[in-house]
């Protein structure tokens, strides 16, 4: 490695730190605004704690303590639609993707193959939602899904489904065979061999897809709108609420948004590596 | 979410049990549960989608709260009374619509545009060998994590024009100005409020959220770029720059092209910041469809003709990945000719 002159060295280290500023002021500003009070929001700008503006928790406990029920069942809700979906989505995508990788398929009809399924199926992840959420606000409100855990659910188990298809079957092409041969020798059953040998092979490629599974459900916002109105509310559509009658209470809404950044953060910080595996899926082998 | 742009025929790599009778069922069954959850909830809605898009399907008669609905007016279907076309003949003449269309492929071609440039720089220097580097790269990955309304918030909160700090600074530079100019310097960019303005916020905020997303992406593959190549080439007598524009630039070109793609057709959807930034104005200036359909689906309760929006953002889509297919393909092929 070539020495960098000191110059150079400085240069880099001051750019750096001027994006990793840019990166974490708003995160600094949310955390601050959420132990203001009205006023210190307001007028003009206040920076320091105890410096220029008296820090409050009285935020935190608004939505902490009296508002509780609400905060805890819009927070549940999310959680619910976000998990049970990321299970839906792991489980079928992993059956699709493994499918795909082991077995040869030929749709005759229409004349497809393994290849040209795996790349309908990845197409329907660039289905923009919008094309299809009108179907979806008839047919739920037709069966009543409308402000149900149910309807959250299915759509967005649809719609991690193509991605979870993908990476599980790049990843099933990337285990040797081997060992499910010998398996199979032995005289276990084609789904002994998938749920005993494969599954637990696979830990690195399911966290992948369970951690996007999970945040884009988390994240969503167009469709938790549209199928949702009081009951299954989830954070993202209570949050976007927030501007309602007395302008925005920012107070609330920076407490919020750091109450529902915190799962993600976690998952990101730990689980870094496997977000960094689903984002470059595929990509860099082409 | 492979390499689109380069997808290969039946690959070598995929290994093939051979089938016996047993078999042939579970090979059903592996696939068939995706397959049948996408045709029922992605092509499905979508055929009902074009369906409805030709009705004059209202809210009250598909909520059917007066009175009982049959099957088909609550499901916008099969009442041929409703049957129209109007919807699409409203289209090239709605100027809210095309507003709305220019405003998205704005977004998609200047917004992946900067996010692709700063990524690219960003993952350049977290490419280096120096002290901090995990901590770097840890700090840049932040802003994805945040969820989308809540960085609308917070852009808003940056961007006000009295009460963030970006209006503060731009007060105090003013003031700090005034003396050494000699005159009355005020520095105020309306931010969110002015028409030609706001869109590039919505693009700024966008991009602080996504930016990450391009770094991480590119900085992969610049990782798994070896040493060696660019050592050979230093022996050569190569620059800096010539390195970057002969090696690091050509290699990530296929991860260029998918990234670019990805973020483009994310960015088609784009809605919640607007949403909560600007809500679609000033005017409709920042207006994107995504939020037009849902805009003329809730407040207007006019069914069909947000199936027709959200129909014509599909093709939109589809236009745009197939240019983009093509276009990369020709890219690709000329480099690997040279």
């Amino acid at each position: 490695m070539k020495k960098r002159s000191l110059g150079t060295n400085i240069m880099l280290y001051t750019l750096l730190t001027i994006w990793a500023f840019i990166c974490l002021f708003p995160f600094y500003w949310m955390i601050t605004t959420s132990f203001k009070r009205p006023l210190d929001v307001n007028r003009v700008p206040r920076y320091i704690p105890f410096v220029d503006y008296q820090p409050t928790t009285d935020h935190w406990k608004f939505l902490l303590v009296d508002e509780q029920a609400k905060t805890v069942r819009y927070f549940r809700n999310s959680l619910i639609a976000g998990l049970t979906s990321c299970v839906f989505s792991v489980i079928l995508g992993s059956m699709a993707g493994y499918g795909l990788s082991r077995f040869r398929y030929y749709w005759s009809r229409l004349g497809w193959r393994n290849d040209n399924i795996a790349f309908w199926i990845i197409s329907q992840r660039f289905l923009p939602p919008a094309a299809v959420v009108i179907p979806f606000l008839l047919f739920f409100n037709f069966l009543r899904l409308i402000d149900t855990h149910v309807g959250l659910i299915l759509a967005y188990t649809a719609f991690n489904i193509p991605f979870s298809v993908w990476i599980m079957r790049d990843f099933f092409n990337s285990l040797p065979i081997d060992l499910e041969e010998s398996a199979r020798v032995d005289g276990a059953t084609r789904w002994q061999t998938f749920a005993r040998i494969v599954i637990p092979l696979s830990t690195p490629g399911l966290v992948t897809v369970a951690l996007f599974s999970f945040i884009f459900a988390w994240n969503e916002y167009l469709f938790a709108l549209m199928l949702t109105n009081f009951e299954a509310i989830t954070m993202p559509v209570y949050l976007a609420g927030m501007k309602s009658t007395k302008g925005i209470e920012w107070w609330y809404m920076s407490a919020l948004s750091l109450i529902m950044v915190t799962p993600v953060m976690l998952i990101g910080l730990f689980l870094q590596r496997y977000i960094v595996r689903g984002l470059a899926a595929g990509a860099l082998k082409g | 979410m492979g390499n689109l742009a380069d997808l290969k025929p039946l690959s070598k790599e995929n290994q093939t049990i051979l089938e016996s009778g047993e078999d042939r069922l579970f090979k059903r069954l592996f696939l068939s549960p995706a397959v049948i959850i996408l045709l029922i909830l992605s092509i499905l809605p979508l055929l009902w989608s074009l369906g409805v898009s030709i009705t004059t399907c209202q809210r009250t008669a598909a909520q059917g709260v007066q009175a009982a609905p049959s099957l088909g007016s609550a499901l916008c279907l099969g009442n041929p009374a409703d049957l129209s076309l109007a919807n699409y003949a409203r289209v090239p003449t709605d100027s809210r619509l095309l507003n709305a269309a220019k405003n998205t492929l704005f977004y998609v071609v200047a917004g992946v545009a900067l996010q692709y440039v700063i990524g690219f720089g960003l993952a350049l220097m977290l490419n280096q060998d120096f002290r901090g580097q995990r901590f770097y790269r840890i700090i840049f990955l932040l802003p994805m994590m945040l969820t989308p309304v809540a960085t609308g918030y917070v852009g808003r909160m940056m961007f006000d024009s009295g009460i963030s700090p970006l209006a503060q600074l731009q007060r105090t530079i003013g003031t700090f100005l005034t003396p050494i100019v000699g005159q009355k310097v005020t520095i105020s960019i309306p931010w969110l409020t002015d028409t030609s303005t706001a869109p590039w916020t919505i693009i700024l905020l966008d991009s602080w959220q996504w930016i990450p997303f391009m770094t991480l992406l590119l900085l992969a593959g610049m990782q798994s770029i070896p040493e060696e190549i660019y050592e050979a080439a230093r022996v050569d007598g190569a620059t800096r720059f010539r390195l970057l524009r002969s090696i690091t630039f050509p290699i990530l070109l296929p991860i260029s092209l998918t990234a670019i793609l990805i973020r483009s057709l994310e960015m088609f959807k784009i809605v919640d910041v607007i949403n909560v930034v600007t809500g679609g104005g000033p005017g409709s200036a920042t207006e994107s469809l995504v939020m037009y359909v849902f805009d003329t689906a809730l407040s207007y309760g006019n069914y069909g003709y947000a199936a027709a929006i959200g129909l014509v953002l599909l093709i939109l889509v589809i236009v745009f990945a197939t240019l983009f297919l093509a276009f990369s393909r020709r890219l690709t092929r000329r480099q690997l000719g040279t």
